[in-house]
């Protein structure tokens, strides 16, 4: 073992990281900064231009940033609401259920997540059992290409994860903590609130920070389930790609994609830190 | 109950010795409990007014299960648990007002010594400044200091942590106190030390004590009565004299010390029959006397500090154990004396679940 061993362990990793991450990052960057080719190759070579990023964040594309983020923490907010009582539920049950019912939330990540969405479709469209059934008794509410619809499609998608995390941490926690704590006097709530909850905290906020992570990224639930109010900058960088051809466009939405996801959860690492988590 | 001690009763307690003249204050009725299927808790019944009863049993027996069945936090498939004179057995741990020292002490991490102590109190809606003077006293009377009562559980060695358990079950008064193993998880010094403070806080503050130990030792130091338990079974219930020298059965006879098990032949009371003969009531060399004595070859020779255990052959008769203060030059080999006195053999009554060795 010489003092150079720990860097020619971690090479691997390194050639991983600058091969996957770095390098296309960089040639993205490079892209964004030219004038669209109008046919052949990514960029119109030697037209060097700040032009795209004025348009990425001119009045509308501040206002899909603005959505964006706001969009992430709704799916990463709705996650959470959704998994932290699935991952209540599981742990409660014996090991064998646990399993069951761990591999039952793990299902739909075995099939397409387009497949899953356009599923999700069928069951939340206008022609759909959940409006039939909901017009026998009122109005039913529109469930697709709205943001409600946006918000289902990508949560359904990120919380599996969240549920995994926090079934993790969940299980950590000393079931005889809660029996000892009905034992001093406290209701079965009142157990959960001031020591089940407590102590879950941090598997929360981890399972935040996934969630955010995904939600800032959100393409295929407003892509598919909401509406052309719904546009995330995936969704924009979609558009502008495959719709309009105009790479160095989409490239600098990346680009701003990027940031805002490296900002976001820094902000929210540095909020959550003193609960010591991340 | 003290006078001017910190620990008021709580509605509904009775002073220990008004407690003592009702003899159902306290007992089972035909509790039974299974987890899954698997019988782990069979028809235990017994009353108790004294102040402290310890459970005894190997792992398994079903004593901790029995325990919290007791505490509320099981609910017993069939019969009923009687505290405080009422039938509790439908009531949920919180409406118990029970005590329960866990093995694990499952102190919560999050918080403080002092607010794991004071939570009892929180719960019950006391003023803030209260529970925590409450808390200190408590904490003070268990012997921990200011400093450590600020510390997380994590950061308290295992003694300290026991303590913290202790107080916390007692600070509120509880009609019972619980105590699943508390000594286990200590080493030895600790845990004599331990012991005798829990006899004390618990003479201090009265407060009729459950113990659950698998410790045979243990449970004949502290209690009034002894619960001799195996395979969900209570098999005898009574003073650690009653278990120790006049058990039921062969199983109640083991789990209380080392045994010698001799036929009524072997000590001329007749054909059948099995009886108990603890190593120590046995004599040896120049001390064996009486109606039967036996030459015996010497086989082993252990010696632990104070006593010396011989184990002896003896010639046309059992092979026997003895405990004896001392047992000069005595070497494997050898031949001695060995007697058993007239009256110190117990005819165990069920003697079916043991063939005499």
């Amino acid at each position: 073992m010489t003092r150079r061993t720990p860097y020619l362990l971690s090479a691997p990793a390194a050639v991983l990281l600058v091969g996957l991450l770095v390098t296309p990052v960089v040639l993205l960057v490079r892209v964004s900064l030219y004038e669209p080719s109008h046919g052949r190759g990514f960029f119109a070579p030697g037209t060097w231009t700040m032009e795209n990023y004025a348009a990425v964040t001119d009045a509308d594309g501040l206002g899909r940033l603005g959505f964006t983020v706001a969009f992430g923490a709704g799916v990463a907010a709705l996650t959470l609401i959704v998994s932290y009582p699935i991952a209540l539920f599981i742990r409660s049950r014996t090991a064998a259920w646990q399993a069951v019912a761990l591999g039952a939330v793990l299902l739909p990540k075995f099939a397409n997540a387009l497949v899953l969405l356009f599923g999700l479709q069928q069951l939340l469209g206008p022609a759909g059992p959940v409006a039939r059934s909901a017009s026998v008794v009122v109005e039913p509410p529109r469930l697709t290409r709205n943001l409600a619809g946006a918000l289902i499609g990508e949560t359904y998608l990120v919380a599996p994860y969240a549920v995994l995390v926090l079934v993790v941490h969940l299980a950590r926690i000393d079931p005889a903590l809660t029996a000892a704590a009905r034992g001093l006097g406290a209701s079965r709530i009142r157990a959960f609130r001031r020591v089940t909850w407590p102590l879950s905290v941090p598997g929360v906020l981890l399972a935040g920070y996934l969630a955010l992570m995904w939600g800032l990224g959100s393409f295929l639930g407003p892509m598919l389930l909401g509406g052309p109010e719904q546009t995330t900058l995936s969704v924009e960088v979609h558009r502008q790609a495959f719709e309009y051809g105009r790479w160095p466009r989409a490239a600098a939405g990346a680009v701003l994609l990027v940031a805002t996801v490296g900002l976001t959860l820094a902000a929210y690492a540095t909020v959550t830190r003193r609960r010591e988590v991340v | 109950m003290p006078s001017t001690g910190t620990i008021s009763p709580t509605p509904g307690t009775e002073p220990s010795s008004a407690r003592a003249e009702s003899p159902a204050w306290f007992g089972l009725n035909g509790v039974s409990f299974a987890y899954d299927g698997r019988p782990a808790v069979r028809d235990v019944s017994f009353e108790f007014s004294g102040q402290f009863l310890t459970l005894l049993g190997p792992s398994g027996c079903g004593k901790t299960t029995l325990l919290k069945l007791i505490g509320g936090y099981l609910t017993p498939s069939a019969g009923r648990v009687v505290v405080g004179g009422v039938d509790v057995t439908a009531l949920p741990p919180e409406k118990r007002e029970i005590g329960m020292v866990f093995q694990n002490y499952a102190l919560f991490p999050h918080l403080s010594a002092r607010r794991n102590v004071s939570f009892g109190l929180e719960v019950r809606g006391l003023p803030h400044s209260t529970c925590l003077d409450r808390a200190n006293d408590m904490l003070r009377r268990v012997g921990l200091t200011a400093a450590e009562a600020d510390r997380k559980p994590g950061r308290l060695s295992g003694g300290q942590q026991q303590r913290v358990a202790l107080a916390r079950a007692l600070v509120f008064g509880p009609r019972l106190l619980l105590l699943d193993e508390p000594l286990a998880n200590l080493d030895r010094h600790l845990r004599d030390t331990l012991r005798a403070e829990l006899r004390r806080l618990q003479r201090e503050t009265g407060v009729t004590t459950v113990m659950v130990t698998h410790d045979a030792e243990e449970a004949l130091a502290a209690s009034d009565q002894v619960g001799v338990m195996a395979d969900g079974r209570l098999l005898q219930f009574g003073t650690p004299d009653d278990v120790y020298r006049r058990p039921n059965s062969v199983s109640v006879a083991r789990s209380l010390g080392e045994v010698n098990l001799v036929s009524g032949e072997d000590i001329g009371a007749g054909p059948g029959g099995t009886y108990l003969v603890r190593p120590e009531w046995c004599q040896l060399g120049d001390a064996a006397r009486g109606p039967r004595v036996w030459h015996a070859r010497v086989e082993a020779v252990e010696f632990l500090g104070p006593d010396v255990v011989v184990d002896a052959r003896c010639i046309g008769g059992p092979r026997l154990r003895v405990r004896t203060r001392t047992a000069p030059g005595l070497r494997p080999g050898e031949l001695t004396r060995v007697s058993i006195p007239a009256d110190a053999a117990w005819a165990i009554p069920d003697a079916c679940d043991g063939p005499p060795t």
